[in-house]
């Protein structure tokens, strides 16, 4: 599955995440580069990224920045191996 | 473990369809200057998308072959290419994570393990293990395949390693965007350094006794060692908030 993330780095909040099956890779990156496009010309510094992975769960675990906070994230210190 | 260790004596040479190396390499100059016109962007997506066949194919070995679950990013952003290119002298077309993947392992033994067995599988890779010279801080396997003229990059990381990195990340989207390749102010950089020196140095305690997981002493000892930091951690991470609030 993909997934297609607006990011607001200074805030660390995503803006929209919108999802693509994986055979609709085209229209995705058509979607990303449209946002690139739209975002540069209004000089909004926002992170767009196309990250493909086998569901959310899968996504939440190796990019957790864009879905927890630092206190979060080091929570889960405790928890791991 | 491979370190550094190169199949080929060649390194990845982009071989562009409609762009040439000069054609890429003078956007990447461009880019290096600050926001992109329309047309430059353009030009950089036509660059990013041509390394899209080489990045199926490999991920699709991974998943496939090696059975493995990474996440997959097909196209650096324009604003991280531009980072990378003012802060490394560095030309466009030798930046080898332009697309990529990431592999989230539970430990250094499985990494060692996946890294072997993913240069193993392509015929051509370079190893860059940053466990053993890390950047910042920041402690990982980046394993680079140079297929159909492009390179792809798989980071292959611990739990524990994908936890310092994301925390890092996160800081440098909130509190400080310098601080993840060693600027921003000293304390807190110190501060980082620790967090990855504490946690390579489980890693190579775990490495030298692999201790069964019945060792419930060691786990024990292990578990109060990560509850005490994750105090440090929460109490530091406080101090940024009310500092960036202020």
């Amino acid at each position: 599955m993909l997934f297609l993330i607006e990011y607001k780095r200074s805030e660390g909040r995503i803006v929209t995440l919108k999802t693509f099956d994986d055979t609709d890779r085209s229209k995705a990156e058509r979607t990303r580069f449209e946002i690139e496009l739209e975002l540069n010309q209004k000089k909004i510094d926002h992170e767009v990224v196309l990250l493909d992975a086998a569901d959310e769960r899968a996504l939440r675990r190796t990019h957790r920045r864009y879905f927890e906070t630092a206190a979060q994230i080091a929570n889960s210190l405790n928890g791991s191996s | 473990m491979h370190d550094a260790t190169a199949h080929t004596s060649q390194g990845p040479q982009p071989t562009m369809a409609t762009l040439s190396k000069t054609q890429i390499d003078r956007l990447g100059d461009r880019l290096r200057k600050g926001r992109p016109s329309e047309a430059d962007l353009r030009l950089l997506d036509e660059y990013r998308l041509s390394f899209g066949d080489a990045y199926d194919a490999i991920i699709r070995t991974i998943r496939e072959k090696l059975q493995l679950e990474p996440t997959g990013r097909t196209a650096k952003t324009p604003s991280s290419i531009a980072e990378k290119l003012r802060r490394e002298s560095i030309r466009l077309s030798q930046i080898q994570d332009i697309a990529g993947c990431r592999i989230i392992v539970p430990d250094v033994f499985t990494q060692d393990h996946i890294t072997a067995t993913l240069h193993d599988t392509f015929p051509e890779t370079r190893v860059m293990d940053r466990r053993k010279s890390p950047s910042h801080g920041y402690r990982a396997v980046h394993v680079i395949v140079m297929t159909q003229g492009v390179s792809v990059e798989i980071q292959v990381r611990t739990a524990l390693q994908d936890l310092w990195a994301e925390l890092s990340e996160r800081l440098s989207d909130v509190v400080d965007s310098s601080i993840k390749y060693g600027g921003g102010d000293p304390e807190d950089r110190q501060w980082l350094l620790l967090i990855s020196d504490s946690i390579a140095g489980w890693e190579e305690l775990e490495t030298r006794l692999h201790p069964s997981p019945d060792d419930q002493a060691f786990h024990k000892i292990v578990a109060s060692e990560k509850r005490n930091l994750v105090k440090i951690i929460q109490k530091k991470i406080s101090t940024l908030e009310s500092n960036r609030k202020r």
